[in-house]
């Protein structure tokens, strides 16, 4: 490294030719590349044919094979080119970090790895390899190839850092600023290009200045044609240098390909899935959201009925049905109290002392009714006709709370003919019972115009099965059955 | 009188077994301690309310602690027992027939706050249904409402059983 930038080096121009296998491929490299602008290319040739010999296999022997990383060199140097290039590569990761667009980035990450290169790199040795990294950059540049805006950011800042320089290179930095001021002010490739010919034209009337401060205008050059190279962008062939890139830049530039259009920004963004934010929130809700469907999935295949696929309506059964299944238990335990005997008496007792245990339950039912029409707690009489009435005056306002009032007793509604055909058909005794609630609620429910879609449902029956699932049939068959003596 | 039923519902023990253990044991203490005979309403309502306590109280001790459903029902019980006498006639809750004042801290969730697009009343109802759902977030509160529904089912099937089976052998 120091080998190169000691000003006392000697460049072989003729090794920037075609020379060695670098050269070769510089060859490849070059000629395709300038094709689009040959005669520049004759032109630059020209140009450093005239700069006096200097030695660049110097310049290749100390430098490692390209790497990858972008550790600035630190090797100290009373090299002005080199703190030239300290100062470049800080500067350039700095701008690097504070941002800018892909292009620029593009740009940035290019002149970064010029940077990276220039000091340690053969840069395909020398000359032609610094000439050929720019080309490897292009490939990368090329995909994120911007507007020629950001490569003024980087031009100016180039310029920033020119203006540094101490005058040693004054002259050539003095001509350099004014191309790099014309570069900007144009904005064209091929302005900038004509631009930098004149420069380097320029150049040559002082041939003392630049063989003494030929390391740094080597990197001046290298670092110019990587801009003519990303001025020139698309136009550049960069299939020739895609062969030649190597497996450093291979790698850089696969995984900027991969990564779109954020190749080497400080912050990684991940992109995201179609449709899905990446925000940590939104992923939380995510998943709180697809475990709640997950058990809203397992509840529906214990719900019967549960062929709903609105989430409301399914928790709407699901909370049917639990009530539905605390109601059950209720009236099994009123029913299995111990043997038959017990049974019976509580059967019996139903319409009288119904009234003590079924208001509490109606108590307890009245809760169960989403709405609380149906809750009026009938007095403490024991009568069934009061749990007649009740219904009746439900009835009238909405059918629905009348049902669910009676199931909150542990009544239904049936209609007549089933209930007479329930009564010759299981057993006597519950006749009288069972005669009277009809014959007491026919008259009365009947009078209700309104109610139930079929006219026959209008009987009250007395019993303590539940509501119409289907669930207590062993329970009616029970009370029917018990009542045998 | 009541007897122990002869066969077993189920050899293992799963779940059911440890209920129907339970809740025979249970109903024949019950019979043992507060026999038919009597059949005034008011005693046969105790009897029922006592039998309908004991087969909930035995399968939350079936479950045991596994669930938080069952924890809130036996931490009911447990601060119930000691004021039973008081608060006897009066019926709040549809699963307990007395609440006290819970054992459980109310804990406000946040996820409860934010509406699931008008569920909130159905999910409030629910939390009433299940005991202990009032501290739930809405995802375990399902979970917990499941299991729920899987032993209140038992209940009935076995309950529903014994009633057939003591009134076939009558």
């Amino acid at each position: 490294m120091n080998s190169l930038l000691s000003p006392t080096q000697q460049i072989p121009l003729q090794d920037l030719q075609p020379n060695g296998n670098s050269g070769t491929h510089q060859a490849q490299i070059h000629n395709p590349q300038f094709d689009p602008t040959s005669s520049h290319d004759d032109f630059l040739d020209q140009m450093l044919s005239t700069l006096p010999s200097c030695s660049w296999s110097d310049l290749k022997s100390p430098w490692d094979p390209p790497k990858s990383d972008e550790t600035p060199p630190s090797n100290p140097d009373n090299n002005v080119g080199f703190h030239y290039d300290e100062i470049l590569a800080s500067k350039l990761r700095q701008h690097q970090i504070n941002g800018g667009g892909g292009g620029t980035t593009a740009a940035m990450k290019m002149m970064m790895q010029q940077q990276m290169m220039l000091p340690g790199r053969p840069i395909a040795a020398a000359g032609g390899g610094g000439l050929t990294m720019p080309l490897h950059n292009d490939i990368v540049d090329g995909s994120s190839f911007k507007s020629p805006n950001q490569q003024v950011d980087v031009t100016s800042h180039y310029l920033n850092l020119v203006g540094r320089v101490p005058c040693k290179l004054c002259t050539t930095v003095s001509v350099l600023d004014l191309c790099m001021g014309l570069i900007i002010s144009h904005r064209t490739s091929l302005s900038i290009f004509t631009i930098l010919r004149h420069t380097f034209f320029s150049l040559l009337h002082f041939p003392q200045r630049i063989t003494k401060t030929l390391n740094g205008l080597m990197i001046h050059i290298q670092l110019f044609t990587s801009i003519l190279f990303i001025v020139q962008g698309g136009n550049m062939q960069t299939q020739s240098f895609g062969a030649t890139a190597g497996t450093v830049m291979n790698q850089s530039q696969a995984s900027g390909s991969t990564t779109g259009g954020a190749p080497a920004q400080p912050k990684q963004r991940v992109r995201a899935r179609r449709g899905q934010a990446t925000d940590p929130h939104s992923i939380a809700e995510r998943l709180r959201r697809e475990r709640i469907a997950e058990r809203m999935k397992a509840l529906q295949e214990l719900v019967p009925n549960a062929n709903k696929t609105d989430k409301a309506s399914m928790l709407d059964e699901i909370i049917d049905y639990v009530k539905f299944l605390q109601l059950q238990v209720k009236v099994l335990s009123m029913s299995r109290l111990g043997g038959a005997a017990a049974v019976a008496p509580l059967v019996a007792d139903m319409p009288s002392e119904g009234g003590d245990c079924v208001q509490t339950t109606a108590g307890g039912g009245g809760s169960l009714q989403r709405n609380s029409n149906g809750n009026q707690p009938s007095s403490n009489n024991d009568s069934l006709t009061v749990t007649e009435h009740q219904v009746a005056k439900l009835m009238e306002e909405d059918m629905g709370s009348a049902m669910q009032y009676l199931q909150g007793k542990g009544l239904c509604l049936m209609p007549i003919s089933l209930a007479t055909a329930i009564s010759t058909a299981t057993c006597h005794s519950r006749n009288p019972m069972i005669n009277k609630g009809s014959s007491s609620n026919h008259p009365l429910l009947q009078s209700n115009g309104e109610g139930p879609s079929s006219p026959s449902m209008s009987v009250l029956t007395v019993q303590s099965a539940t509501m119409g699932n289907g669930g207590l049939d062993g329970s009616a068959k029970d009370a029917a059955s018990v009542s045998k003596p | 009188m009541m007897n122990s039923p002869q066969q077993v519902k189920n050899p293992s023990s799963s779940l059911k077994s440890r209920f129907i253990t339970r809740f025979l044991g249970a109903l024949t203490k019950i019979n043992a301690e507060h026999p038919i005979s009597s059949s005034s309403p008011t005693r046969i309502f105790q009897r029922y309310r006592r039998i309908k306590v004991a087969s909930n109280k035995s399968m939350a001790y079936s479950v045991r602690s596994r669930r938080i459903w069952s924890r809130a029902m036996l931490s009911r019980f447990r601060s119930r027992r000691s004021a039973f006498s008081v608060r006897r006639s009066s019926v709040k809750t549809t699963n307990c027939t007395t609440s006290p004042p819970s054992a459980l801290i109310k804990v406000t969730i946040n996820e409860n706050k934010i509406a699931k697009g008008g569920l909130d009343m159905q999910t409030d109802e629910l939390r009433e249904l299940v005991p202990g759902g009032e501290a739930m977030d809405v995802c375990n509160l399902l979970g917990e409402t499941a299991h729920y529904i899987k032993c209140l089912t038992t209940q009935v099937q076995v309950m529903r059983k014994i009633v057939d089976f003591y009134h076939l052998s009558k």
